[in-house]
């Protein structure tokens, strides 16, 4: 079967490899196998402590380099202008297959660490200036406003002024920032204290020194205009300039050490108005030499990150796939004696001969001429499932993975899901108008589907761009079932001759003989009983679709039981499941459509309520009202069907246990019993493993692993029991579920309907330049309002209730779900990822 | 004990809730609507506590490197991922911690009355231990910066730093503390007058003693199974204090009166425990004062027959035996009371953690925060104490940390 074409009606047939790697290529086979991305590894050595594994060392070196590397990603990200990173598709490829691997690492190891050494130290230099720098810039400050304070305090009190003039304090000579006030010698009454501190903290600080001075001070600030950038976290801190006047050596010292504590920083500032001019022009000198050197460390740090960038993405690539390769070898059983690693893992069977070439190219990439070797074993384990899906299968795939992963082999609904889901979608939204505007979206999406792929949409609108090929038939089927209910944004086409005439002013039409080729007829639209009719139709058309798609859900079981060998399914639950079904719901699907047939106008009885007619079957069967007959010989046959029905339900409560409890006698007549699953002697165990494997070659068969199932005939009977009153029960609700197709149909129409009429109807009438102007408001409220309300919230309520269709009415029919995903090492994933 | 009547008037606030409350039988009917949420996200992350599996993973690792890959395994994850290599223990635990830290500010900043004043009740001991901490550190003369970083960051407030600025008791309460939470509970032991270590010890065991009442009475005051398992666990923290002083106390200059009012009123021990503990001598008086408890009787009976062992080798080195006051002998009962006293601690901490794992047990009630902070903060010591043995290559007693579960 592994030659059969690819399909998606079931999970790829998968097979259990053993592949045996000489150590030397084992990295490059792994890389290569992860290049390909179809097998998935098994561990084998799941006791094992993850820190004791073999490649330990090589995966804490990895993680070392990736640290690095995300260092250089978030320094670079941290600069202010864009610095480019090189994509990955044009840089030059990082060799680390083959002969000289072992090299190439080594070399990015030295390299990294070179990078990583030079950006540190530049870091340390550029945030040392930057801390000088700011120093400065905050001393320029309080030198300013201090100037300012004490020029507006000379205006005020000259007498303060004068005697500050003959004061002839040794003040700041040197620039280091010792707070060193020659207190004592100032004949200034007033000492002072100047200096910066973070805006959020002042008012602390201030309420702290009016505690600890008892009120003794005087305090002024202000505020400094521009934040400060720290330049390692690019966080802005708010600065204040104050000058706190206070009396005595010990109320300085005091507010000095609160200053300091509280993270302010003090500058000595002199009370002498030259010496003040002085060390503002020593600032201001040494600020300009300062910005000069700063801007060229920065502009070197630049240069430095721009190096960076031009390879950092290949780096990102190298590390991670080493790191995969790496942890993947982990999972390997690893025999020091033999200088072989043994894998085990899942792969496709139609992909055997791929990976077989892949191992060959691995070995000669690497340039020894021993190959690993590759077998399949025969295994009772299940394999992970594994649909082969394509970029438009991918999203229906999805749909049915997220209710439950196919059991291994099992039908598979996402195939069917492909136009059954957008087919239901459409029913709930049929309108040509809104179905071509969701066609355009999705089509805008493929289109530019390369482009958008690339960028990073965000979750929601990653979403919608992950489902583009859903949207695109939900478009199609939409428009679709638009010409069918003839609505175009609530509007009804004239296309063809309307099978109704209303001659002159008569509101009843008359038949004129005609039938509306396709759909609706227009003439329906509007008309007073439209709504009745429109109802009526919609209706039974939810319980034909209903019925239809049930039946072919549970006709889904036949290949199941055929493919699993479970014949006798078919005949204990397939076969009166689906009597059971066509008995009452199946029946009703055909005096829907035979009703439709009839002319009731000129038939002799009345037509008959169907669903007066259904509860009448069951609640009193054999007895139907002659006036409302549909058929002749109508109570018979329903009696004949209702029986049907009937027997069914102990049919399926009772034949499959009856059937296993016969087998279990039989073979427990036969003199055998039950083998408990771990009686069997294991293979797993190295040594035999390699005994046997050079005792005669053949592949070593797998010992289960998983607890057989045990055939207890009670859980038998429960699952039974259970699964029949589930269907029967299923049955009746799910038919009414299906319901929920009319209703959303009907509330769409309704409701575009009243956005119609609440906007663009009002302004249509309107003539003159108020009409264009009231057209274009209300056209411009009525095209927004379809978009977002009867497109989006709509289409996704819509979406919902197929969803739900399809998992519980469809599903609950057939689907097992008890598989698991396949999870091939893939490179490719790991891209996706980040 | 004006910290007392505070409480007392917040009790009778609350009093005429907690009594509508009972009457409609009641956490577990309305907790769920203010504390439902968070209790879910504690005891989330109370399942991400390292198992004992993990512990023994992690003292098997052979380097720090080993110890880093082994935590990633755990809820700890990457917490460690960015750090270059050579990382030392200190590293380790301040990463932990500010783990700790963000889920505790997760915690509060979604909190409500009264789980919100109960998680900021929790704060006020570790703003007692950096005041401390401060104080201290001023007084021998250390840099505040360096104290400052050294400070539990649940505990920080903004004044703080103006603590240094103090040179006596006074100072501190007025310049600083009068408006911190702290300020009730400080001005009960305004008595003494300057900064000295022993003063320094009084003030923190004073602060704790009228904390420990406090959160105890607003625990009270919450009712129900709060108020159980608070109580219990508090009353425990509250024994362990008057123990500790007791057994610090001997041989320096504390008084026995000073000492007797040190003593927490809310513990299994008071009054007549404290009463005995008050007048203990040496460390054979301090367990007969705690016979009355079964489970404080447990403590001692292990520690106090090492201690007691020891003194009898040493007694029996000397060749009196007659249980005279020889030096030798003397010294051998310091040094078993020494012994004694490590091993009391790590005693209490077992028990502690015991105590919090059975807050666990009940739900809808705010006890489960208090426990999974302490049990965390236990975890953090535990994987301190393995990294360092690990970094010294200590290996031998390397299983001698605390296991949470």
């Amino acid at each position: 079967m592994g030659d059969e074409y690819p399909t998606l009606f079931r999970s790829e047939r998968m097979s259990l490899v053993q592949l045996i790697v000489p150590t030397e290529v084992a990295h490059d086979t792994i890389a290569e196998l992860g290049e390909l991305g179809n097998v998935q590894f098994k561990d084998l050595n799941p006791d094992v402590n993850p820190f004791q594994r073999s490649f330990v060392g090589e995966i804490r070196r990895i993680d070392e380099m990736a640290r690095r590397v995300r260092f250089f990603a978030s320094q670079i990200e941290k600069e202010k202008e864009p610095i480019p990173i090189r994509p990955l598709y044009d840089s030059a490829p990082l060799v680390t297959v083959g002969p000289r691997a072992a090299q190439t690492i080594d070399e990015l190891d030295v390299k990294l660490a070179e990078h990583e050494a030079r950006l540190t130290q530049m870091n340390e230099s550029y945030q040392l200036l930057s801390e000088r720098l700011r120093e400065l810039v905050e001393a320029r400050h309080v030198l300013r406003e201090t100037a300012q304070f004490f020029s507006q305090a000379a205006v005020r009190e000259t007498e303060v002024r004068n005697s500050l003039d003959d004061s002839s304090a040794p003040l700041l000579q040197h620039d280091d920032r010792e707070h060193q006030y020659s207190s004592g010698e100032l004949q200034f009454d007033l000492e002072f204290v100047a200096g910066t501190i973070d805006r959020a903290r002042l008012s602390t600080f201030e309420r702290v020194l009016w505690r600890v001075l008892r009120g003794n001070l005087y305090m002024n600030y202000i505020d400094i205009q521009e934040p400060f950038v720290d330049p390692a976290t690019g966080a802005e801190t708010r600065k204040n300039v104050f000058i706190i006047f206070a009396h005595g050596d010990v109320l300085l010292g005091k507010i000095r050490k609160v200053a300091e504590s509280m993270g302010a920083t003090i500058y000595p500032i002199d009370v002498n108005a030259d010496k003040r001019a002085d060390s503002m022009r020593e600032v201001t000198g040494r600020l300009e030499d300062l910005q000069i050197v700063l801007y060229n460390t920065g502009a070197n740090r630049r240069t430095e990150l721009m190096t960076i960038g031009e390879s950092l993405a290949s780096w990102q690539d190298v590390v991670g796939k080493e790191k995969l390769i790496y942890e993947t070898l982990n999972l390997l059983n690893y025999d020091v004696r033999r200088k072989t690693l043994i894998a085990e893992g899942w792969c496709p069977t139609r992909d055997i001969p791929q990976i077989q070439l892949a191992l060959r190219h691995a070995t000669e990439e690497s340039g020894t001429n021993v190959p690993p070797i590759l077998h399949e074993l025969r295994t009772n384990r299940t394999p992970p499932t594994f649909h082969r899906t394509n970029k438009f299968t991918e999203g229906f795939q999805t749909i049915m993975d997220a209710y439950g992963v196919a059991t291994y082999e099992e039908v598979n609904p996402g195939l069917f899901a492909v136009i059954t889901f957008p087919f239901l979608f459409a029913v709930m939204f049929g309108d040509i108008g809104h179905g071509f505007i969701i066609l355009t979206a999705a089509a805008l999406m493929i289109l530019f589907e390369r482009k958008l792929g690339k960028a990073d949409l965000g979750e929601i609108i990653g979403t919608f761009f992950f489902g583009r090929y859903i949207i695109l038939l939900m478009g199609i089927f939409s428009i679709y079932t638009g010409f069918l209910y003839n609505d175009i944004f609530s509007k009804s086409l004239h296309l063809f001759h309307s099978g109704w005439d209303f001659p002159g002013n008569e509101s009843v039409g008359i038949a004129n003989g005609h039938t509306y080729p396709l759909g609706i007829d227009p003439a329906w639209h509007g008309a007073e009983n439209g709504l009745l009719f429109t109802n009526s139709y919609k209706m039974k058309m939810s319980i034909v679709l209903g019925v239809i798609h049930m039946t072919f859900a549970v006709c889904l079981q036949v290949p199941n039981h055929i493919r699993f060998k479970r014949f006798a399914d078919i005949y204990t639950n397939f076969i009166p499941q689906m009597i059971f079904l066509q008995s009452i719901f199946g029946y009703l699907v055909i005096c829907i459509i035979y009703k439709w047939t009839v002319d009731w106008s000129k038939a002799s009885t009345q037509p008959p309520s169907l669903l007066n007619m259904l509860i009448g079957m069951v609640l009193s069967p054999g007895s139907v009202n002659p006036e409302e007959q549909l058929y002749p010989g109508q109570s018979t046959v329903q009696v004949i069907l209702l029986l049907m029905a009937a027997v069914c339900v102990p049919w399926l409560l009772v034949t499959k246990p009856y059937l296993q409890w016969q087998e279990m006698k039989k073979i427990q007549g036969q003199g055998y019993i039950g083998l408990d699953a771990e009686d069997v002697p294991r293979h797993t165990d190295d040594t035999t493993l390699e005994g046997e494997e050079e005792g005669n070659g053949r592949a070593i068969v797998e010992a289960s692993d998983e607890e057989h199932e045990q055939h207890d005939f009670s859980e038998v009977v429960v699952h039974q029991v259970i699964h029949t009153i589930e269907f029967c029960l299923g049955c009746v609700s799910h038919t009414a579920s299906y319901l929920r197709l009319w209703a959303l149909s009907l509330a769409h129409a309704q409701l575009s309907e009243v956005l119609w009429n609440m906007t663009l109807a009002n302004v249509l009438g309107i003539p003159g330049l108020v009409g264009i102007v009231a057209l274009v408001i209300g056209g411009a409220i009525w095209l927004v309002l379809t978009i977002a309300i009867l497109c989006v919230m709509e289409g996704l309520s819509a979406f919902l209730h197929a969803l739900r269709l399809h998992w519980v009415e469809a599903n609950s029919k057939h689907y097992e779900a008890g598989g698991y995903q396949f999870a091939p090492l893939s490179f490719a994933r790991l891209n996706e990822k980040q | 004990m004006a910290t007392r009547g505070k409480a007392r008037s917040y009790t009778k606030a609350r009093s005429r809730a907690c009594v509508f409350r009972t009457l409609l039988a009641m956490e577990a009917l309305l907790f769920n609507v203010s504390g439902g949420f968070l209790e879910g996200i504690v005891r989330g992350y109370k399942a991400g506590l390292l198992t004992q599996n993990q512990y023994n993973n992690l003292t098997q690792c052979e380097t720090i490197e080993d110890f880093r890959t082994q935590l990633s395994a755990t809820d700890y994850g990457n917490f460690l991922a960015n750090e270059p290599l050579p990382i030392s223990t200190s590293t380790i635990s301040d990463k932990a911690t500010q783990l700790l830290v963000d889920q505790f500010n997760y915690l509060r900043s979604n909190a409500v009355e009264p789980l919100s004043k109960f998680l900021e009740y929790m704060t006020y001991a570790y703003m007692i231990d950096n005041v401390i901490l401060i104080i201290t550190g001023t007084l021998h003369g250390r840099n505040t910066n360096e104290l400052l970083q050294r400070c539990h960051p649940l505990g920080i407030f903004d004044t703080m730093p103006a603590l240094c600025v103090a040179t006596n008791v006074e100072e501190l309460y007025h310049t600083v503390l009068v408006e911190t939470p702290l300020a009730p509970y400080f001005r009960d032991s305004v008595s003494a007058a300057d900064l000295d270590d022993l003063n320094i010890e009084i003030i923190r065991n004073t602060l704790y003693k009228a904390y420990l009442e406090d959160f105890d009475a607003f625990c009270q005051s919450l009712g129900g199974p709060t108020a159980d398992v608070m109580h219990r666990i508090l009353a425990f923290e509250a024994d362990r204090r008057a123990l500790n002083i007791t057994i610090n106390s001997f041989g320096t200059q504390l008084s026995k009166e000073q000492r007797a009012k040190l003593f927490p009123t809310i513990g299994r021990l008071f009054p007549e425990g404290n009463n005995a503990l008050a007048r203990a001598d040496d460390i054979e008086q301090v367990r007969q004062a705690c016979d009355a408890v079964a489970e404080y009787r447990a403590f001692f009976d292990s520690a106090g027959s090492s201690a007691s062992a020891s003194a009898r080798a040493n007694g029996g080195a000397n060749g009196t035996g007659g249980g005279s006051e020889s030096t030798a002998d003397l010294l051998g009962e310091l040094d078993g009371e020494f012994g004694a006293a490590a091993d009391l601690e790590d005693r209490f901490f077992v028990h502690e953690v015991h105590l919090n794992k059975l807050a666990f047990l009940q739900q809808f009630q705010h006890a489960v925060f208090y426990s999974y902070i302490k049990l965390k903060e236990q975890e953090i010591r535990s994987v301190t104490w393995i990294a360092e043995c690990i970094a010294q290559n200590a290996r031998d007693r390397i299983h001698d940390f605390i296991p949470t579960f």
